[in-house]
């Protein structure tokens, strides 16, 4: 393995690898904007220079490469590289290239979404001058629409070029170009071609400075008064890694969040855009007991009474419907209840989409039927002769939400039934035919892990605080069990489900949220 | 004094001299003949033994680059023949093409068999359409003459040769701009590590020479190593052609041996400076060179060598004299002018840097000239270029030698015609 | 932005055999680029939108991998001009030898900046960088060739020829 010397410091590294990627690595920051790691190097922002010894000319340290060298050409006898990144010289070239770049910079922060999270104004005042030497007028042109949601600002742009590459190498669809040359370049789209790819939402996310604008979140909020959590999209069965920001209970935007084991550095756009169908939904708050063609809302003891009396009527012909929607730990506590007869409803599907660079939209548009089948055993697959043949006369249902449409023979099958409780955070088609409906917890504010079609457990985090009368569909799940059966054993936290999922299940073994973290737990062994 | 006799001119003025016919006439082809015959190994290292240098500008070894193409890829390998001549004060390379293409052809194919390759590329400058349609010609009469195709000569070797046109840019002159603009995209230059020896052209090994370079081959092998590096000084040796252009009595291309002296090339070939006007300044090596002072330029060798010691470069050897009306603000802002026009707008420094020195200069011409301008014009300056002294500093801040192209000329008129751009400067006020 | 649904004209080549020709001198199809833009150019006068889309059907590659390309180079025209261009050289050894005179005498008889186009279509005028022939000073591209060592009295002479 090669020895690198970095600022003094020295550190074996694999050979191959950057000089950047071994300075990340060992906590030494060296600025840039047009790198990124899962697109071609390009080397043309010049900020990452670094002074490599023996080398008459600075270096970007994003395609310089520590190798091995033979004996006599190491320097002090041992090191493969010597590297300084902090000498006058470097800091000195900084300097010059953020002045470069701040040459026609609008200095907008102050009504700039990027602001808070923006390299150029981050290392602006880490590594730039303080005021602009700049006499000459500054280039001035209109913002554009590339897509019907992303907007540029053409005044902040540094021609990083990061979003072309992003839609010739990630997308493959090549939306982008640069038009024009030297001091005229600019970003641009053909008119009859705009940036409207199911993965336009990224460019937004990896623009280094405030240029590319979701038109989403525009004006919206300023970052720093955002909650940001750590999470995993529930669009579909890939299960990127995001994080959510969000102001009390209001979601603002969603960003990829890296896993390369997952979704590497990016999400789709209906994963980015998706929280916005539950900001206006009939949401159930109370449980809510029906009395003729209405409902009546009642006390949480009151509807788990109704709910075990209806149960009881006739156990033995009563089934449970799991939810590819919902979190391992309900399905694996419904599916303990219910032993006899498992079912759920058809597959949401769209359309399967995989990118170029092996970017992949599911065409199972729900997060954990993987997860699903994992953890409940004996799953009928053609549930609705299961109830002909069976005479099933009681269900007791996770619903799958907002996305589900009942078509007429489902809405037939369930208006046949004796009784129905759907456990559900709205009041869905589905919910509208129940004879209980328990408040449970919508998407963004359940907790519990998902499997994605990989395999791979993923820690599914609370994004928004409670509702008031909700509970977690999981303890409601406790508390119908326990109602049902006083002698099963009672959790009071999620992990003592997850301990109890372990134990029936050999591939859930020794899962805890510490374990799943922010990468998730690969059940196939090839964990992170 | 003057003995030497011209290798790559000595026939362009006579009639018909672009023909097959007349260039078979003065023994063309016979090094190929010669070549065919040679282990391809023994012509690059006949070529290295001459020390000859490349015409295009940055005058690196030749023999050596081609030793750079591996051994052992199985990847087809590429000769690019660059006639994107662009250079200010350069058009050499076009009078070759115009007066000698088959000279050329016959170094290219020399090139192509010495690094095993057999499909190569002319890439000429868009807007040289005529040389265009005469290489056509050119190219025809060698296909039809069993000098390009299948078994070239009768021998095993096989190449096929395709002009490209260029479409206007500068910097596509610059070999991996070239390259990206042979395949169809825009010019901007590669970043290195890898080098086009190893992955060039569609990835694959290829080797960019220029016209002049290519034009030297022949001789090169009919006449030997060891007679080539007896012309001129043996680091940097050969014939080589001088273009002169600017403010002198009779411009033109003039070959001479290398290391001529600069004052015999403007006042002898050139025929001096018209009315008898004083020299003040000349771009010794294109516009990328910085200039020399009339004082500078009375005392200097034409040699890869001599000018970098006085701060300068041979370059692609693009002469451009400026007599003692020249304004040196109005002439710096013109090469300045140059420079943004075609700058690829890849990199910061230069894309933002070339522009700031053009804007700066036009307010200063235009009468807005504010004190600290100087010094910022040298600051900017060196952040787009870098500094020619590594004590002071480091060069290499672009992807391209461009940055440096435009940083060393335009500082070294700021630094050597300091006075003329403080009179852009407002007068101080005298204090009563 | 979005399309407004009326059908884009079609650009082909008048001369497929020529396609053929290009297309067979290149290992690859995208090489074809730069020959294929001149050809249609020489055609149709200018890179119309067309031109763009047909010619990336034909290298197999997006339509603003195309445009990139086009815009880069200053011999590509993206819009229609006169019949005629008159290019003068500004650089250096040509702006020593009178070429802003030329300039400023095209202007005064066609009443036409750099960059305009004469009220008839004949001429369009434009100031060029350096054309490689700083020896024969000042030099002037009309349309594809070039004519050198221009003085005011040839260079109207030559403009006759156009007119």
């Amino acid at each position: 393995m090669p020895l690198l010397k970095i600022d003094g410091k020295e550190i074996e590294i694999k050979s191959g690898t950057t000089v950047l990627q071994a300075a990340e690595a060992n906590g030494i920051e060296i600025p840039y904007y047009c790198y990124h790691p899962a697109l071609e190097i390009v080397g043309s922002c010049r900020m990452c220079l670094v002074q490599v010894e023996g080398m008459p000319k600075l270096q970007v340290s994003c395609n310089t490469f520590v190798s091995d060298v033979s004996s006599d050409r190491k320097v002090d006898g041992k090191y493969d590289m010597v590297v300084h990144t902090q000498n006058d010289l470097v800091v000195q070239e900084r300097k010059n290239i953020l002045e470069f770049l701040l040459l026609n910079h609008p200095l907008d922060c102050s009504v700039c979404d990027q602001a808070g999270e923006c390299y150029l104004q981050d290392y602006s005042f880490k590594f730039g001058n303080a005021h602009s030497r700049f006499d000459e007028n500054k280039r001035v042109r209109p913002n554009e629409f590339l897509g019907s949601q992303i907007v540029i600002n053409h005044n902040r742009c540094i021609m990083c070029s990061q979003c072309v590459r992003f839609t010739q190498e990630i997308s493959g669809t090549s939306e982008l170009f640069v038009e024009a040359r030297g001091y005229n370049s600019k970003i641009a789209v053909l008119e009859d071609n705009p940036l409207d790819n199911l993965l336009a939402g990224n460019v937004a996310d990896i623009c280094p400075v405030g240029a590319l604008l979701s038109t989403d979140y525009i004006h919206k909020n300023r970052i720093w008064n955002l909650k940001k959590q750590p999470s995993v999209c529930q669009d579909c069965s890939v299960g990127c890694n995001v994080d959510v920001f969000s102001q009390t209970d209001q979601i603002l935007r969603l960003t990829a969040r890296e896993n390369l084991d997952v979704n590497g550095y990016f999400m789709c756009d209906i994963g980015r855009y998706g929280f916005h169908r539950y900001e206006e939904i009939d949401r159930v708050l109370q449980p809510m007991v029906r009395k003729g063609d209405s409902f009546v809302s009642a006390d949480w003891e009151t509807a788990i009474q109704k709910t075990i009396d209806l149960i009881k009527k006739n156990k033995s012909n009563t089934a449970g419907i799991v939810s590819p929607f919902h979190t391992n730990e309900s399905n694996f506590l419904l599916g303990q209840i219910f032993k006899d007869v498992l079912g759920s409803l058809p597959p949401i599907t769209g359309e399967e989409i995989t990118y170029p660079s092996g970017f992949r939209i599911s065409a199972d548009r729900s997060p954990n039927t993987r997860g699903m089948n994992d953890i409940c055993e004996g799953i009928v697959e053609d549930l609705a002769s299961k109830i002909k043949t069976q005479d099933i006369r009681t269900l007791f249902i996770l619903d799958d939400g907002v996305d589900r449409k009942l078509d007429d023979k489902w809405k037939k099958i369930i208006g046949k039934m004796d009784s129905v409780i759907v456990l559900s955070y709205a009041m869905t088609d589905l919910a509208k035919l129940a004879h209980v409906v328990l408040p449970g917890h919508a998407p963004l504010e359940r907790e519990g892990t998902i499997t994605n079609d990989k395999g791979r457990i993923q820690w599914l985090r609370p994004s928004l605080p409670v509702k008031v009368e909700s509970k977690p569909d999981w303890e409601i799940l406790m508390l119908v069990r326990n109602a049902l059966d006083k002698k099963t054993e009672h959790f009071v936290e999620l992990g003592e489900v997850m301990k109890k999922m372990g134990e029936k299940f050999e591939n859930y073994a020794g899962i805890t949220f510490f374990k799943v973290g922010n990468q998730g737990y690969s059940i196939n062994g090839k964990s992170s | 004094m003057n003995t030497f006799k011209p290798v790559l001119t000595e026939h362009i003025d006579q009639k018909d001299c672009h023909t097959l016919s007349f260039y078979k006439s003065i023994g063309g082809y016979t090094a190929l003949e010669k070549v065919l015959t040679m282990n391809p190994d023994h012509v690059t290292q006949e070529v290295k033994d001459s020390n000859l240098r490349g015409r295009g500008g940055a005058g690196f070894s030749t023999g050596m680059k081609w030793g750079f193409i591996p051994k052992d890829s199985n990847k087809p390998k590429y000769l690019i023949n660059n006639a994107d001549e662009s250079e200010p004060g350069t058009f050499k390379d076009r009078l070759l093409m115009n007066k000698a293409p088959h000279q050329m052809l016959e170094g290219m194919i020399i090139a192509a068999y010495a690094i095993g390759c057999h499909t190569s590329f002319i890439y000429i400058r868009g807007e040289f359409y005529q040389e265009y349609k005469l290489l056509e010609q050119t190219i025809a009469e060698a296909y039809d003459n069993n000098i390009l195709g299948q078994n070239i000569l009768g021998s095993n070797y096989s190449l096929d040769v395709v002009i490209h046109r260029g479409a206007g840019a500068y910097i596509c002159g610059e070999e991996t701009g070239l390259l990206e603009s042979l395949e169809g995209k825009r010019g901007w230059p590669r970043i290195k590590p890898p080098f086009p020896a190893i992955e060039g052209y569609l990835q694959s090994p290829t080797i960019v020479n220029n016209v002049e370079t290519l034009s030297c081959l022949p001789h090169i092998i009919n006449r030997g190593a060891s007679w080539f590096k007896s012309i001129g000084p043996e680091k940097g040796p050969g014939p080589r052609l001088f273009c002169i252009s600017g403010s002198v009595n009779n411009p033109g291309v003039f070959e001479e041996p290398m290391g001529v002296s600069l004052k015999d090339l403007i006042f002898d070939r050139a025929g001096g400076i018209p009315d008898d006007k004083q020299l003040k300044a000349v771009f010794p090596g294109g516009s990328s060179s910085a200039i020399l002072t009339a004082n500078e330029a009375m005392d200097v060798m034409m040699d890869f060598e001599e000018l970098v010691e006085k701060g300068s470069m041979l370059g692609s050897a693009g002469i451009i004299v400026m007599d003692e009306t020249v304004n040196m603000v109005q002439a710096c802002l013109n090469i300045a002018r140059f420079y943004a026009h075609e700058s690829c707008g890849q990199c910061t420094p230069c894309r933002e840097g070339t522009s700031w020195l053009v804007m700066m200069l036009t307010r200063l011409i235009n009468g807005g000239g504010k004190p600290g301008d100087i010094d910022m014009l040298f600051e900017i300056a060196d952040n787009i270029g870098g500094l020619i002294d590594f004590s002071k500093g480091s060069f290499g801040k672009t992807i391209c030698p461009f940055g440096e192209a435009v940083a060393w000329p335009v500082r070294s008129f700021v630094e050597k015609f300091k006075g003329e751009f403080m009179e852009y400067l407002p007068q101080e006020k005298v204090v009563a | 932005m979005k399309s407004n649904g009326k059908p884009k004209p079609r650009f082909t080549f008048e001369d497929p055999e020529r396609v053929e020709q290009i297309f067979s001198q290149y290992p690859d199809k995208k090489s074809a680029t730069l020959p294929l833009l001149h050809l249609a150019q020489s055609q149709e006068g200018y890179i119309s939108n067309s031109v763009i889309d047909s010619i990336a059907e034909l290298v197999d590659c997006h339509p603003a991998v195309v445009m990139d390309c086009v815009s880069f180079y200053t011999m590509f025209y993206t819009k229609p001009h006169g019949r005629n261009i008159i290019q003068i050289c500004q650089t250096l050894s040509c702006s020593l030898n009178g070429a802003d005179e030329l300039v400023d005498h095209v202007t005064d008889k066609y009443k036409i900046k750099p960059g305009e186009t004469t009220a008839d279509d004949q001429f369009t005028l434009m100031k060029v960088e350096c054309l490689g022939s700083c020896g024969t000073a000042p030099v002037v591209q009309m349309n594809k060739e070039y004519h050198e060592s221009l003085t005011k009295q040839k260079f109207d002479e030559l403009l006759a020829e156009f007119e």
